[in-house]
């Protein structure tokens, strides 16, 4: 577990270098990657699914990037990229396209299925938090004007 | 300021955001923000292929301006710096030559070398290859494959953008790579070199961009970013299961 954990780190790192990140931001980003998989992990073991595994996960890296961004004053998605980048189905996905390729299209349904939900609920994850986040700010320049 | 010299300003600046890869929301707030620190006032709508700006003076007069964006690619950096730039536009407002040159400077704002972005390349197929339970063996198959596409997708860069066709023949060579040191050597297991391998190509950044754009209520330049990124899959994922029937005919 924990050695997934690392490899999450290193997985958000290098693909925010392909991004050409600022140099100064890159610990951020392979925290974000790290954060979002421990959740990921948590809620898999008490859950069993990876759907809403997913979801919360995707929250978690929602909340942390856009918190940080505000912190730091820089994008959101510079580090909301790099972190879902260990969420996204790519093994499911690739076994959806196999089960299609040895003609077993019930089983490709079964995890084609499964790769669009863990999709999607990635994509609703960030949704949810990214609107959360646009609301609360909203708020505050209501506020003060 | 002369309101053509502004509208010049706020298109560079909204050319260098979209082509590489911001949200259409954030360039049209961008644009915005650089009219209004010249005390203008500017209207901008952003879709994902190009941009429109129309910069009205006080006494009415208007100034359009039309550009339209062809290559894209993701750069989080110049992003940051135009973010940057027009926040400290609204403090003192730069003249236009100096604007022009803060601008040329961000264009040519420095790159990681094509070394250290091959190495990120590879080390990103070897993590993904160890993360989805490969064995080292697979994940060294891996770093050598996603390097040669990574090599093949800068060189053809250069040449122009084929989006489609791109993706559908790398798909094609790492299908047909992997099942061959599949066969050289019994112990790798194809399917996880794969999934280390396409890591690389996957369009996370415009599936996010996406999202974030129909969230903020730009349809148009949202759903253009999501069917890109479905298409890309897809190509990627015909490619593969091109090399993968074509191998089982033979077998």
């Amino acid at each position: 577990m924990i050695i997934q954990i690392i490899l999450a780190f290193f997985g958000s790192i290098f693909p925010a270098i392909l991004f050409n990140i600022d140099r100064k931001k890159i610990l951020w980003a392979g925290l974000c990657g790290a954060i979002g998989w421990t959740v990921y992990l948590l809620v898999f073991y008490e859950t069993g699914s990876a759907i809403s595994a997913s979801f919360v996960g995707a929250i978690a890296v929602g909340v942390y990037s856009e918190s940080l961004a505000r912190i730091i004053k820089t994008p959101a998605f510079g580090f909301l990229i790099p972190g879902i980048f260990p969420l996204v189905p790519g093994f499911t996905a690739y076994t959806t396209l196999r089960y299609i390729v040895e003609n077993n299209l019930s089983e490709a349904l079964n995890k084609g299925i499964e790769t669009i939900a863990v999709g999607g609920s990635i994509a609703f994850g960030i949704m949810l938090s990214t609107a959360i986040f646009k609301f609360i700010s909203k708020i505050k320049t209501k506020q003060l004007t | 300021m002369e309101s053509g010299k502004v509208a010049e300003i706020a298109t560079c600046a909204g050319e260098i955001l979209l082509s590489n890869g911001a949200e259409a929301y954030r360039t049209e707030e961008t644009i915005k923000k650089i009219c209004n620190s010249y005390g203008l006032d500017g209207d901008c709508i952003s879709t994902s292929t190009g941009i429109f700006i129309s910069v009205i003076t006080p006494d009415g007069e208007m100034v359009t301006s039309v550009k339209r964006i062809r290559q894209r690619r993701v750069d989080l950096y110049r992003i940051e710096r135009i973010n940057s730039f027009s926040r400290d536009l609204k403090d003192n407002p730069l003249s236009y030559e100096e604007a022009k040159k803060v601008l040329a400077e961000i264009y040519n704002a420095p790159n990681f070398s094509i070394g250290i972005r091959l190495m990120a390349a590879c080390m990103t197929a070897f993590v993904y290859t160890l993360f989805f339970k490969g064995a080292l063996a697979d994940a060294s198959v891996a770093v050598i494959i996603s390097c040669g596409i990574y090599l093949m997708l800068e060189k053809t860069a250069k040449v122009g953008s084929f989006p489609f066709l791109e993706y559908y023949i790398s798909g094609f060579i790492i299908g047909a790579l992997s099942l061959f040191a599949q066969y050289l050597i019994p112990e790798i297991n194809k399917d996880n070199v794969i999934t280390g391998a396409i890591i690389v190509l996957l369009p996370g950044v415009a599936l996010t961009n996406g999202i974030k754009d129909i969230l903020y209520g730009d349809f148009v330049s949202g759903s253009a970013k999501f069917s890109e990124a479905i298409l890309i899959i897809v190509a990627m994922g015909a490619g593969i299961a091109t090399a993968l029937s074509i191998v089982m005919k033979w077998m």
